[in-house]
């Protein structure tokens, strides 16, 4: 029994239940574990000190002991060593250590205090610690958590062992969990008092320090699919201006009906100009649109024309409209292809009325680009005057374009588009009005 | 115009009005815009004599512009995708222009003929698309999704070679013979392009967020050597694929705004892309927040950083000759659809850069 009074005056760390063979190291344990500031690193002497420091230094708020059990975070008690350790918890360590060997029940108060306040998987940990008789029963369901504990001891003999589970009986010599056996190795150092092993760590640290656990949510990132993961801010004081879903802003913005839609419909549109064009088929991708060539061939190769993107837009209404009903008539999935058709159909339709009504405004239906005649785009282009010119003469330069005498030679093209009103034959308008829709020529010669 | 040192002039299309800041630097707006944020913004190759930017959006369409030496941009011609734009890139002969679009394809638009062919597909949007051309074959990486990266031969329907990605690719850039992907889950890998392309180096990312952009530099004999990696939380990373000493790399923070109210409150932006200077060598930053900013990754010094947009800037490119610095502004979805705001348009500004992204002299 004298050997039970040693252990228990034994330093301990009140911040994360370690015990120290000497106040010295315990206290060089605190400032390095829990009073170090994680900024800057600098070591300080107590849990308000570091607040402190943190606050006028670094204008950062601490709420919580980096790297302390979660009932035993509070920065505001001043704890340094064994001093300033609230008498309750003392005597509640006191009565902890002495549990496993006392034979009377008065002690379940005090552990049953203790225990609620630490979540479940720490409770796992906390197994070596709780090894009173009398706490078996609430530890029956972890059966194999026991497996590192090694050789029962005796005082269990009544009340612990008809709680375990048959296939523990043989007490295999090696855990099966890995992972917590490593935690409680300690345990198996001194087996035949498993209630004292806990001479190292009995609970692991908790990381309540936010760039700990920030660092973790990323690398978590690069391991899971990224579906789940979210992003974390690191620190208090700053906010990522992101999404909190770890995707790229491109994916969060693709799902958006809006654009989904988008990419449905004009599918079957653009991969039909691919077979209009008169080049031998570079290649042919498997599509399941080959079906409409034909039909759109004419529509398609004016492709700038606004009269599609409306088309487009009305066409995705229906679609909604059509994919819903379809949806409810159906079987989703088996039927996509059918599904696809429909709708394909039903986008033809609805593209082509469109550009008939569109046809009066909008530029000449047909135009095909005449393959022929090489772009201008490619050419040099014939601008003698234009690239030195003074930067006084372009102020403005989009509305008057003051032909040089140089202009003369310019194609005809290069000069007209930029004038405001001015139709030419196969283009489109370039009027800058508010409520004219943003339009290009097909092709600029 | 971009050719002399003047910084940007007050030039405005036709605008009288300069309502609120959707143009706080005073640069030149490119006329007739697409209609929803950009997504991809690349100048012609140096192979053409004039400039060409061309814009892919989540309109769905490509625009082709040309741009004058005194900043006046003409329209040229547009092309409408199979859905949102994710990525644009040049042939390196300027003739064609590759489109990777939500619509998992990526389609070729031959500018000589305007006609647009489709030479690749994934199994989901591709995100990334580059020319590489290499001393004995030529051909077209992209990145998608469906987590693979593929090489096409655009005269085939197949690809010459897929390669598995770890996560989805997210960025990518290609400067013979180094290639490199961000993906997701944080993964970088740089690749070889010599022979046949091949995994070169798997590399632990430098970053503890989201990559997003990612853009190879090069060394004093134009030989590329390493990357600039951008993430959400306002990172950049420099990272060379062979560092002389550890101490080569290194991250700088960017794109975070201190707001005043609250002592030392910090909110942290996306960095939504990164450019080199094709001659200087220093880079350029855009992001979330709305603004741009120049570095010298050598001096490790901030060069400049604009003033604060409207909206966040979404791409950024330089032309060949470093002239100009092309920037669109448009939203990125990075506070979700919540604060889309239909009312805001998209714009392209161009820059008169040259002096601007200079080394300052020791």
């Amino acid at each position: 029994m004298g050997r039970k009074k040693k252990k228990a005056s034994k330093p301990w760390c009140w911040y994360c239940n370690r015990e120290f063979d000497d106040e010295k190291i315990l206290v060089q344990h605190q400032k390095a574990k829990h009073f170090k500031c994680h900024i800057c690193h600098k070591k300080l002497y107590t849990g308000p000190g570091l607040s402190i420091h943190c606050m006028q230094v670094h204008k950062e708020a601490i709420d919580k002991v980096p790297n302390s059990l979660p009932n035993r975070s509070n920065i505001e008690i001043e704890i340094f060593g064994m001093d300033g350790i609230p008498p309750e918890e003392l005597r509640e360590h006191e009565r902890q250590k002495n549990g496993g060997r006392s034979d009377s029940e008065d002690d379940e108060p005090a552990t049953k205090k203790a225990k609620p306040e630490v979540p479940a998987t720490q409770a796992n940990m906390m197994m070596p610690n709780m090894m009173a008789p009398h706490m078996m029963g609430q530890f029956t369901s972890m059966g194999p958590m026991m497996t590192p504990m090694g050789p029962m001891p005796p005082y269990m003999n009544a009340a612990g062992m008809q709680l375990m589970p048959p296939h523990m009986m043989g007490a295999p010599p090696r855990p099966l969990f890995p992972a917590v056996s490593t935690s409680t190795v300690p345990s198996q150092a001194k087996p035949t008092f498993p209630a004292y092993s806990n001479a190292t760590i009995s609970a692991p640290p908790t990381t309540n320090n936010p760039a700990a656990a920030g660092a973790a949510a990323a690398t978590s990132n690069a391991t899971t699919d990224g579906q789940k993961s979210l992003i974390t801010t690191s620190g208090t004081t700053s906010k990522i201006m992101h999404p909190p879903e770890d995707l790229s802003l491109e994916e969060i913005r693709a799902r958006k009906p809006k654009y989904q839609r988008k990419a449905i419909i004009a599918t079957s549109s653009s991969s039909s100009t691919m077979p209009m064009t008169s080049r031998a088929p570079i290649c042919s991708q498997p599509s399941n649109n080959h079906m409409l060539h034909t039909s759109y061939a004419p529509v398609t190769s004016v492709a700038t024309s606004t009269a599609i993107s409306q088309a487009q837009e009305h066409a995705a209404a229906m679609a909604a409209v059509v994919q819903a009903q379809a949806h409810a008539a159906q079987a989703a999935a088996v039927q996509q292809q059918q599904q696809q058709k429909q709708l394909d159909d039903l986008n033809r339709a609805v593209m082509l009325q469109r550009l008939q009504a569109a046809r009066p405004t909008g530029p000449p239906l047909g135009m095909v680009p005449v393959a022929s005649s090489p772009m201008s785009l490619m050419q040099p282009m014939m601008r003698p005057a234009m690239a030195l010119a003074p930067h006084g003469a372009l102020l403005g330069g989009n509305m008057l374009r003051h032909g040089p005498p140089g202009m003369g030679g310019m194609p005809a093209g290069l000069l007209a588009a930029p004038l405001p009103g001015m139709v030419a034959p196969g283009m489109g308008v370039m009027i800058p009005g508010p409520h004219m829709p943003m339009m290009m020529p097909p092709r600029f010669r | 115009m971009f050719g002399s040192s003047t910084l940007g002039g007050a030039t405005s299309f036709g605008q009288t009005t300069a309502a609120a800041t959707p143009n706080p630097m005073k640069d030149y707006e490119v006329v007739s815009p697409p209609e929803d944020s950009v997504s991809s913004l690349e100048f012609s190759p140096s192979t053409l004599p004039q400039n060409y930017i061309v814009a892919g959006s989540w309109d769905s369409s490509v625009r082709c512009w040309e741009v004058e030496q005194s900043g006046k941009t003409i329209p040229k011609s547009i092309k409408t995708m199979g859905g949102p734009v994710l990525d644009v890139c040049w042939s390196d002969d300027g003739t064609k222009v590759f489109i990777a679009s939500c619509d998992k394809q990526v389609k070729c638009w031959d500018l000589a003929s305007d006609q647009v062919v489709q030479v690749a597909a994934h199994d989901a949007p591709v995100k990334t698309c580059h020319w590489i051309k290499g001393l004995n074959y030529t051909c077209l990486m992209t990145g998608s999704w469906d987590k693979t990266l593929k090489f096409w031969d655009i005269r085939s329907p197949n690809p010459m070679m897929t390669i598995n990605l770890p996560e989805r690719c997210y960025c990518a850039d290609v400067d013979y013979p180094l290639a490199v992907v961000g993906t997701a889950g944080r993964g970088l890998i740089a690749y070889t392009l010599e022979g046949t392309p091949k995994e070169f180096k798997r590399n632990e990312s430098p970053l503890k967020y989201q990559h997003r952009a990612i853009s190879i530099f090069k060394d004093k004999k134009n030989a590329p050597t390493g990357y600039a990696l951008g993430s959400i939380e306002g990172r950049v990373a420099i990272q060379y694929v062979n560092p002389v000493s550890p101490k080569d790399n290194f991250t700088f923070k960017c794109h975070r705004l201190t707001l005043n109210g609250a002592a030392g409150y910090q909110d942290i932006y996306a960095v939504n892309d990164i450019a080199f200077h094709p001659v200087h060598g220093t880079l350029a930053t855009v992001g979330s927040d709305g603004t741009f900013s120049f570095w010298d990754k050598d001096a490790r010094t901030k060069l400049k950083s604009s003033e604060t947009m409207d909206q966040p800037i979404t791409k950024c490119c330089f032309n060949a000759t470093g002239q100009i610095f092309a920037y669109a502004v448009g939203y990125d979805w990075s506070k979700g659809h919540e604060y889309f705001n239909p009312a805001k348009k998209p714009a392209i500004f161009l820059r008169s850069c040259y002096e601007e992204l200079k080394p300052r002299s020791t």
